[in-house]
């Protein structure tokens, strides 16, 4: 019974979010063209694309306005949808089947038990975008293992969806390799034969250009973080509790809510929402701060290391549930449950746990609190990059795979308030969901078959559309306003860069060194012995290679 | 178990004697031949910065990765992760073989000793069970039991002691680890020395007990010395696996505690290749684990001749 959610949280475990090692990213961006390789012998396609070069490659930007948002974006939010029309007077976007019939096969991840080949929803959408899709999907929280050896075969799927997190190793190296250039289909005015996909923001596209080409599909982001820390609304309020406003505050009320006699703990494992807390520096490749003149790396900062003390003393005082310190159980479940009272996580989990636990508990409510300075006052949030997930098709699809896989592609990105968007993430009415009184509800069938799958092919702009829950909608594009009015763009904004080979695993050791600090099993002094290392292994030389691609490329894409 | 009684013949002749026992080995051969054999080719990436995406596909990447000689062996010898797994590795093959080895030993000559069958089935079937559990099923059954909200800690706490917590304990993973293998395995390993207890006539048992011997000395006297040869023989492929200490196992416990206590040589790899996609330096580690193994199998062996028993191969 996982519910569809548009965005995919756990993804965000392991080598999720604090992914470490090699990363690419390409660019976009400020004035200076071209390809810029930085020294060396590395491979062709690192360092990052921007200026004129970027510009030739970009669709051009048509903006669609189907249906006003109901709480339209503000301060980088996702645009909110509360209400649900009936089917009859929805708009229609896709008004002439694109699709030639092709049978394609897809590799995406999946966050729950994919549904069976040939289900009422599948068919529905293959239908209507005029194609045949097989799809391959592999379990979300191990998908990294095996994309390496799918990619690494002579026969990869059609299309396959890569997350911004697993462009670790040589993943990079392989999206250069084996994946189709899409510019020829989409650069400039051709994407206006996909008026969806060109409905898409510039800045998405930007970050989808991988080796000098187009080559990904992007599916856009909100600017805001996408790590909330969420507490129990119903509880807080039940008992006269408030949400903390300082780093004090949070270990206070961490005091006051711990009862492991009674099987509750304050919280999980809170460093991802310490980051926010201490204004710490987003990972790879927008790990860098200008100071004097020279670049200094996250892993060198004291607020790195701060939040990292604070995450410590949590644990210390014991309020982290002990299955989080030995990470065996999913802490968003246990926080659903009740036995724990504070945990941190992507922000479709507001609406992923509530429609859940509403089954049973009308009464349940959870929100996100607001992100504070350390000591009390605005916090320094880094903007998000603007698409963080891309669909690449395979250099060996022939040109009649790759139409249609644009044509599927069309059909997913089309805008909250057409048919097809209510067929994507509600299936058939009657089947999978029913409107009654202007209440729109998924029912068993549709939890089981309509699954976030379809969105990763292209989504339009951030949007947020709930109409089941709309107080879920109005809570997350809330705080998503409230949060965007504290954001600072990092350095390399926006840009796709792919770091030299030979540093892939420079970074690696620091996601388990953090786990090791804040579990209490090392000490904070550990982490500056670890980055001196990390200096002289070839940090300092990487340091080098970034101050001459911010020199060349400027500091951020647009 | 018996060494056949007849060494002579020809090939020709010994082949069409036993060629229906070979028939039977063949598929175990064929599958031994594809998965371990034929994928050692693959070795050569140790000498490379392979990159697997570089050609069509993984095989025609050999060919265009460049050589680097033996760079990333050199790359092991400055690496403290590679000896933090190997140190990790071999305290762990030391604990299991003091701690795991004897106890099915152990346990076979006490199901022995029960005289009715129907005890001795129950008691057998009790034990081996938990063989058939996933790892994953028998961490949960720990972690439940022993975890930090687990059934010991809360009925603890409900006395109004302290927490505990012996899942995320660095310094006593390796003895959980262990006591996990006792409690999944150690049944299953009574099976070979059961086997080789019914070998032993009860003539001598009973000739024994007719000069006088009580129960230890016939223990000492007959029953040890018929096990001799098979724990010799386990004891020789135990040291050959020796840097083989429980990959999924492990991997699973991995987070719980930290690499600095968890990581052995088989995890390392897994991080070093498939996640941090560094293919060529995790070839080269496990080059270097398979020579250890190898030699590491043949000093048993040569130890266990130097015993006066078989080992795994003759003189």
């Amino acid at each position: 019974m996982t519910p569809n959610s548009s965005s995919p949280s756990s993804a965000l475990s392991r080598r999720g979010f604090l992914a470490s090692s090699a990363f690419a990213t390409a660019g976009i961006a400020g004035g200076i063209p071209l390809l810029t390789a930085c020294g060396g012998s590395g491979s062709k396609n690192e360092g990052t694309t921007t200026g004129e070069n970027l510009k030739d490659l970009l669709p051009a930007y048509v903006a669609s306005d189907l249906v006003a948002a109901d709480i339209p974006s503000k301060n980088g939010s996702a645009a909110g949808f509360t209400t649900a029309v009936p089917a009859g007077e929805l708009a229609v976007s896709v008004p002439k089947k694109l699709g030639k019939g092709s049978e394609l096969t897809i590799m995406a991840p999946i966050y729950g038990t994919s549904p069976k080949q040939g289900n009422p929803y599948w068919t529905a959408m293959d239908e209507g975008a005029g194609v045949s899709v097989k799809w391959e999907n592999q379990e979300g929280t191990t998908y990294g293992q095996k994309l390496g050896a799918v990619l690494a075969s002579s026969s990869i799927p059609d299309a396959v969806v890569i997350p911004g997190w697993e462009l670790m190793g040589k993943i990079p190296s392989a999206i250069n390799n084996k994946f189709a250039d899409l510019g020829p289909y989409l650069t400039g005015d051709k994407v206006k034969d996909y008026p969806n996909l060109a409905a898409i923001p510039t800045a998405a596209w930007q970050r989808a250009v991988f080796g000098g080409k187009l080559r990904g599909l992007p599916m856009p982001g909100a600017d805001t973080p996408n790590i909330a820390a969420f507490y129990r609304a119903d509880l807080f309020k039940e008992r006269g509790y408030e949400p903390p406003g300082t780093t004090k505050e949070f270990y206070d009320l961490c005091k006051e809510l711990n009862a492991p006699k009674s099987r509750v703990w304050a919280c999980g494992d809170m460093t991802w929402a310490a980051w926010n807390f201490f204004g710490v520096l987003p990972e790879k490749p927008y790990y860098w701060r200008l100071v004097d003149g020279k670049l200094v790396n996250r892993y060198e900062t004291d607020e790195y290391l701060e939040a990292l003390a604070w995450s410590r003393t949590l644990y210390s005082a014991g309020f982290v549930h002990p299955d989080a310190k030995s990470e065996s159980s999913d802490i968003g479940n246990l926080f659903s449950s009740g036995k724990v009272m504070m945990y941190n996580a992507d922000l479709s989990d507001w609406y992923g746990k509530t429609v859940v636990q509403r089954v049973d508990n009308p009464k349940f409510a959870m929100a996100a609190m607001d992100y504070f300075a350390h000591d009390g006052g605005d916090p320094t949030l880094y903007t998000n990059a603007p698409s963080n997930m891309w669909c690449f098709a395979s250099e060996k699809a022939d040109e009649k795979t790759v139409v249609d896989l644009l044509a599927l592609a069309n059909f997913t990105a089309a805008p909250y308030g057409s048919k097809e968007q209510r067929l994507r993430q509600f299936g058939v009415e009657g089947v999978h969901h029913t409107l009654a009184d202007g209440v729109l509800s998924k029912n068993g069938t549709g939890n089981n078959q309509v699954f976030g799958t379809y969105e990763y092919l292209a989504s339009p702009a951030a949007f947020l559309a709930y109409p089941d829950h709309p107080d879920v909608v109005e809570g997350m594009t809330g705080w998503q306003q409230r949060q965007g009015a504290h954001l600072t763009r990092p350095l390399f904004y926006g840009m796709q860069i792919q770091e030299p080979n030979r540093y892939t695993a420079l970074n690696s050791q620091f996601e388990d060194l953090e786990k090791d600090i804040v579990r209490g099993r090392k000490k904070v002094g550990d982490m500056k012995k670890a980055v001196s290392g990390w200096k002289s292994s070839g940090g300092d030389k990487l340091r080098d290679w970034y101050k001459k691609l911010l020199d060349e490329t400027g500091d951020s894409a647009s | 178990m018996a060494p056949p009684s007849v060494r002579a013949g020809t090939l020709r002749h010994r082949l069409r004697r036993d060629r229906l026992l070979l028939l039977m080995v063949l598929p175990a051969l064929v599958l031994l031949l594809i998965f371990n054999y034929v994928p050692l080719i693959g070795n050569i990436v140790a000498f490379q910065e392979y990159d697997p995406y570089i050609a069509d596909n993984a095989f025609r990447a050999i060919g265009q990765s460049p050589w680097v000689g033996f760079e990333q062996f050199q790359r092991m010898v400055d690496d403290p992760l590679f000896w933090q797994s190997v140190r990790n590795t071999l305290a762990i093959f030391l604990i299991q073989l003091t701690l795991f080895f004897p106890i099915p030993v152990l346990l076979a000559l006490f199901i022995n000793s029960f005289v009715r069958h129907r005890v001795r089935a129950i008691a057998q079937a009790i034990l081996f069970l938990p063989h058939f559990f996933s790892w994953v099923l028998v961490v949960t059954i720990f972690q439940q039991m022993f975890g930090g909200a687990g059934l010991v800690a809360q009925t603890l706490r409900d006395h109004g002691h302290g927490g505990f917590d012996l899942m995320t304990n660095p310094g006593l993973f390796k003895f959980l680890i262990t006591f996990e293998i006792i409690w999944k395995d150690a049944g299953w390993g009574v099976i070979v020395f059961l086997a080789a207890l019914a070998a032993v006539s009860t003539d001598l048992y009973e000739a024994a007990a007719m000069d006088g011997a009580n129960r230890w000395r016939r223990m000492w006297h007959i029953t040890l010395p018929a096990l001799r040869p098979v724990v010799a023989l386990l004891l020789v492929l135990q040291v050959g696996n020796a840097l083989t200490v429980g990959f999924e196992q492990i991997l699973l416990q991995r987070t719980a505690v930290g690499p600095t206590s968890a990581e052995v040589l088989d995890t390392y790899v897994w991080n070093v290749g498939i996640q941090n996609g560094d293919f060529s330096y995790a070839a080269a580690v496990g080059i270097i684990k398979g020579v250890f193994g190898l030699l590491l199998v043949l000093a048993a062996n040569k130890f266990a001749h130097l015993l006066g028993e078989q080992g795994v191969y003759k003189r």
